[in-house]
C-alpha cells in the first residue's frame, strides 16, 4: 500500500492546459475515482502518473519517492486500458504472464500467481485460448488479472468498463471493488459515469477544464456540492437551477423569480445574511427533494403549481417535467404515479434539502 | 407450402463472380504457362506451331542460359541486390515509419510529400548522374551500388507502406508493454513487430521484387556484376526465342517460390486484420 501525492502536477499540450495545477493526496489503499466530462483532463491526469505522459511542471510521489520523471516500466505500477489492450498473438496464460517474466521471476513462481490472478477472475478455463477466442468481458478479465498479478504499488484503471454492455458493467463494478477491497491496493480510477463513481469510489475527485473542482467521500459530493459543475454533474436526473434573489419580507428572508417564493429556513439564514442582496444567485434543487403533493414525506416544504410539460415514464420512476413561469422544473416521482400530459399538478419542494450558488462565480453558498 | 421462389438475378449471381474469376485467372496464368511450356520444349517442337503442349521435355535451354550466358552469376547477382535492398529498406523504412505512425511532429506531412517527390523523376533523368557519382567513390558495376540505388527506389513507397501498418497496431498495446516492464524499443520488438508480421512480409515481398524485376537502373550501373534481368536483357534476348522463354521462366519462378513461402503471413494471423 502507497500513499500517492501529487503536487502542482501541469500538462500542456501546446497551448492546451489539459491538467491544470492539480495537488491531490490519496492514503494507502484508497480507490480514489477521477471523474468528470470527457475532456476534463482525467486520462491524462492518469497517464501522468503512469509515466506514458511526461509531466509539463509538478510533481508525483509513491510515499516519499519522487517519482515525476521515471520511466514506467520502473514505477511498480499497472494499469486496465480502456481498449483492454490484451496482446492478441499471445495466449491469455502469457498474457498475464507477462509482467512477471519480464521481472524474471522463476516458472514456478510464475504459475502460481498465474494462476492466483486467474482464479480471482474466474478465467482459470481460458488460460490456453487466444484473447480474439474471448468476449469483450473476459478479454477485460484478464486485463485485470494481468494488472493484479504483479501485486503492484497503484493501480490505474481507464473507464475500463466504459466498452462493456450495461448488464455486465455493473457486475464488473461490484467484482472490481470487491477485488480492490481484498487487495487493498491504492487505485485510480478514470471514469465519466457517474454511477460507477458513486458506487466504487472511496473519494471522488471531479474534474473540469484540468481543474479538481471537488475531492471528497461521495456523500459530500452529492450533499454538499462545491459550486454548480459539480452539482450539475452528479445526480440524474440533474439538480435544478434556477436564477433567483434574496428578498427580506416581515424579516423572513425568501428566494424568489418569477412565479416561485422559497422561504428560508432558519438553518440556511446566518450563511445568506452576510450576503449582498444586490447580486444575483441561482438556486439549485434536485429533483429527488421534490415531492408530488400526494406522498408527502417531510414538514417543511413549498408548494409550487404546474402544468406536466413532459413525462418520462422510466417505470421504476416517472421524471416529470413542470411547466413553470422560469422555465421546466424536473421532479424524480415514483414509478406508480399517475401522471398526465397537460395536466395541473401540485408539487412540494422540501426547503431543507435546497442548494444556493452565486452566480457569478458559480460558488456554493450552501 | 406455399414457399418464394429465389429471384433469377440472385441465383445466378455466383455464377456470374465464377465467370469472372475464370476470365481474370485466363489472363494472368495465360502467358505463365506458355513460357513455362516453351521453356521446356525442344527447339524443333518449340517452332512446329501445332505442338502448342510439347512432346518432348528438355532442360536444355536452361542449361545454355545458365551456363553457355552465365545467367547462374547473375541469379546470385540479383538475389544479393535484391536481398541487400529488402534489409536496407528495411533498417530504413522501419524507424522511419514508426516515426511517422507514432509522433507528431513539425514538418510531418511534408516529409511524407517529399517521400512522393522522389518518385517523381524519371528514372532515365536520375540514373546517368547516379552513374558518375557511383564512379566518382568507385561503386559502380558493384552488388551494393545497385543495391543502393534499388532501396533508393523502394524506402519511399516502404516508409509509407510502413508507417500505415503500424498505424494500425493500437498504441495501448504498446503502452500496456510499457507498464508491465518494458522500454519503448523493448515494447517495439516483443509486442508491435510480432502483430505486424504479416503486413512486413507482404513489404518484403514488395522490395523484392521491385528490384529483382528491375533493369533499367541495374542496367546502366553494372557493366560485368549484372543483376540477372539486366542481364538476360544483353544476352538472352540476342539469343534463339526458346532461351528468352527459359530466361522469363527463371526471371518469374523465383518471385513465385518466394511469395508461397510468404504467402502465409499475408493471410491475417490470429484473427487481426492490418489495412
Amino acid at each position: 500500500m502507497v500513499k500517492v501525492r501529487i503536487e502542482g502536477l501541469k500538462k500542456y499540450f501546446d497551448k492546451v492546459k489539459a491538467v491544470n495545477d492539480i495537488n491531490l493526496e490519496i492514503i494507502p489503499g484508497e480507490f480514489v475515482v477521477l471523474l468528470g466530462p470527457s475532456g476534463c483532463g482525467k486520462t491524462t491526469l492518469l497517464r501522468c502518473i503512469s509515466g506514458l505522459e511526461i509531466v509539463t511542471a509538478g510533481k508525483v510521489f509513491f510515499d516519499d519517492d519522487n517519482i515525476t520523471y521515471l520511466s514506467p516500466k520502473d514505477r511498480n505500477i499497472s494499469m486496465v486500458f480502456q481498449n483492454y489492450a490484451v496482446w492478441p498473438h499471445m495466449t491469455v496464460r502469457s498474457n498475464i504472464a507477462f509482467p512477471l517474466r519480464i521481472k524474471k521471476h522463476s516458472q514456478s513462481k510464475i504459475q502460481e500467481k498465474v494462476a492466483w490472478a486467474a482464479s480471482l477472475l474466474g478465467i482459470d478455463n481460458l488460460l490456453d485460448r487466444y484473447p480474439t477466442q474471448l468476449s469483450g468481458g473476459q478479454r477485460q478479465r484478464v486485463a485485470v488479472a494481468r494488472s493484479i498479478v504483479m501485486e503492484p504499488k497503484v493501480l490505474l484503471m481507464d473507464e475500463p468498463l466504459s466498452n462493456l454492455d450495461a448488464l455486465l458493467r455493473v457486475r464488473m463494478r461490484a467484482e472490481i471493488k470487491k477485488l480492490q477491497e481484498k487487495l487493498k491496493v491504492t487505485t485510480l480510477y478514470v471514469t465519466h459515469d457517474q454511477v460507477e463513481a458513486m458506487t466504487m469510489g472511496d473519494r471522488i475527485a471531479v474534474l473540469e477544464q484540468g481543474v479538481v473542482q471537488q475531492f471528497g467521500s461521495s456523500n459530500e459530493i452529492y450533499h454538499n456540492p462545491v459550486n454548480t459543475f459539480v452539482a450539475g454533474f452528479i445526480g440524474s436526473p440533474q439538480m435544478n437551477f434556477i436564477e433567483v434573489e434574496i428578498v427580506n419580507k416581515n424579516d423572513k428572508l425568501y428566494l424568489t423569480t418569477k412565479g416561485l417564493e422559497i422561504l428560508l429556513l432558519d438553518i440556511f439564514k446566518e450563511r445568506v445574511s452576510r450576503l449582498s442582496d444586490k447580486r444575483k444567485y441561482i438556486l439549485g434543487i434536485r429533483p429527488e427533494h421534490i415531492y408530488v403533493a400526494s406522498n408527502k414525506p417531510v414538514e417543511k416544504v413549498a408548494s409550487i403549481r404546474g402544468k406536466v410539460y413532459f413525462a418520462e415514464l422510466l417505470r421504476s420512476d416517472t421524471v416529470i417535467h413542470l411547466e413553470q413561469k422560469f422555465g421546466l422544473l424536473g421532479i424524480k416521482a415514483p414509478g406508480d404515479l399517475k401522471v398526465e400530459e397537460g395536466k395541473e399538478l401540485e408539487a412540494l419542494i422540501d426547503l431543507s434539502k435546497i442548494h444556493l450558488f452565486e452566480k457569478d462565480s458559480h460558488k456554493a453558498i450552501f | 407450402m406455399n414457399s418464394q421462389k429465389i429471384p433469377l438475378l440472385l441465383r445466378i449471381r455466383p455464377l456470374i463472380t465464377i465467370f469472372i474469376v475464370v476470365i481474370i485467372l485466363i489472363w494472368f496464368l495465360t502467358p505463365l504457362v506458355l513460357i513455362t511450356l516453351s521453356a521446356f520444349a525442344s527447339s524443333d517442337d518449340y517452332y512446329q506451331f501445332e505442338k502448342v503442349i510439347p512432346t518432348h521435355f528438355t532442360l536444355h535451354h536452361f542449361e545454355s542460359l545458365f551456363f553457355g550466358l552465365e545467367a547462374w552469376k547473375a541469379i546470385i547477382n540479383s538475389l544479393s541486390v535484391a536481398g541487400i535492398t529488402m534489409l536496407l529498406s528495411f533498417l530504413i523504412g522501419l524507424p522511419a515509419g514508426y516515426a511517422l505512425s507514432r509522433y507528431v511532429f513539425p514538418g510531418k506531412n511534408f516529409l511524407k510529400l517529399l517521400c512522393m517527390v522522389t518518385k517523381m523523376f524519371p528514372l532515365m533523368v536520375l540514373a546517368v548522374p547516379l552513374l558518375i557519382i557511383f564512379m566518382r567513390i568507385g561503386i559502380s558495376d558493384s552488388t551494393w551500388g545497385t543495391s543502393l540505388a534499388h532501396t533508393a527506389m523502394v524506402l519511399p513507397i516502404i516508409i509509407l507502406i510502413f508507417s500505415s501498418i503500424l498505424s494500425g497496431v493500437s498504441v495501448e498495446y504498446e503502452e500496456a508493454a510499457m507498464i508491465f516492464g518494458l522500454s519503448r524499443i523493448q515494447a517495439f520488438f516483443h509486442i508491435t513487430i510480432p502483430l505486424v508480421l504479416p503486413g512486413l512480409a507482404a513489404s518484403a515481398i514488395f522490395a523484392f521484387n521491385i528490384s529483382w524485376n528491375e533493369v533499367f537502373v541495374a542496367t546502366i550501373l553494372t557493366l560485368t556484376n549484372r543483376t540477372l534481368p539486366a542481364h538476360i536483357l544483353k544476352t538472352a534476348m540476342a539469343s534463339p526465342d526458346y532461351i528468352k522463354f527459359a530466361a522469363g521462366f527463371i526471371m518469374a519462378v523465383p518471385a513465385m517460390v518466394f511469395i508461397f513461402f510468404v504467402r502465409k503471413h499475408l493471410v491475417t494471423m490470429w484473427g487481426i486484420s492490418l489495412k
